[in-house]
């Protein structure tokens, strides 16, 4: 049996002590990275701001259940969609599921019909204005955004997406297809006017 | 479910969001290639795909601000 001497315990805690801001500095290396997902999680910049807070805290005071050379900013955004979900998203209606009958090619013709002589494909994207993806991405419903945002602008894959938001792959993939649909009729009902 | 034998364009619109994700298997992106390769009709609209992936992530894209930062900094436990 291993006896603990105080000079043994003096160690643990100068290891521990190390380890802890080690983690804090790099989930703060981060926080660029977080914030820029969490932003498009809610509806305003306050709102992200306290997420992002609510996140940190949670993060630092339970930085011991991190195991290190794991992905350390999903790890962070699992805690932060959790808080974000906890915060009376379960309240809300689940997006209904009826078809979507556009496919996926959608956004492409309805901007190339507006312009036929100008279907160049990236002077077609610069019909769309960068407000009006802000504004279209909010209008996506909770469920669907957040997986348009972890994938599309966090750029993570399918795999971390499922593992953060503790949802099956095939959600994931669901979800991302539904959102993108509805992001891209958002976008080009501001491009060219609802049908 | 198409196949890129069956019906190439169909199939090709339905791998394409994997495709720009990066979650084919090797065999279904060697096909969604080739198919691509040879078909002005979907290379026009994967190329729209691609574009507009990068506009959204630009446009998305608002930093944080510096006085947020230095309050997640504040967080920390204190060192003794």
């Amino acid at each position: 049996m291993s006896e603990t001497t105080p000079d043994t315990e003096a160690r643990r805690l100068a290891t521990e002590a190390r380890d802890r801001v080690r983690f804090e500095e790099d989930a703060l290396a981060l926080a660029d990275q977080v914030y820029r997902v969490a932003r498009h999680l809610v509806g305003s910049r306050e709102e992200a701001e306290d997420l992002m807070q609510e996140a940190y805290a949670r993060a630092f005071r339970s930085w011991r259940s991190f195991r290190p050379g794991t992905n350390l900013r999903a790890w962070l955004l699992r805690i932060l969609t959790n808080l974000n979900i906890d915060r009376g998203r379960r309240l809300q209606r689940t997006p209904g599921m009826e078809p979507l009958e556009e496919g996926d090619y959608f956004l492409y013709n309805r901007l190339e019909e507006s312009a036929p002589d100008n279907s160049d494909e990236e002077r077609v994207v610069d019909r769309l204005s960068q407000d009006s993806v802000v504004s279209a991405l909010s209008a996506v419903p909770h469920d669907f955004r957040d997986v348009v945002v972890l994938v599309d602008i966090g750029d993570f894959s399918y795999a971390d997406a499922a593992q953060i938001l503790d949802i099956p792959i095939g959600t994931v993939m669901s979800r991302l297809h539904r959102g993108r649909r509805v992001l891209k009729k958002e976008l080009a009902d501001e491009a060219v006017g609802a049908a | 479910m198409t196949s890129f034998a069956d019906d190439p364009c169909a199939r090709c619109e339905e791998v394409l969001q994997p495709f720009l994700d990066r979650e084919l298997n090797e065999s279904e992106r060697a096909s969604a290639e080739l198919h691509l390769s040879r078909c002005s009709y979907c290379r026009k609209r994967y190329r729209f795909e691609e574009h507009l992936r990068r506009f959204v992530r630009q446009a998305a894209v608002e930093e944080m601000a510096p006085e947020l930062k230095a309050r997640l900094a504040a967080l920390r436990t204190p060192l003794l």
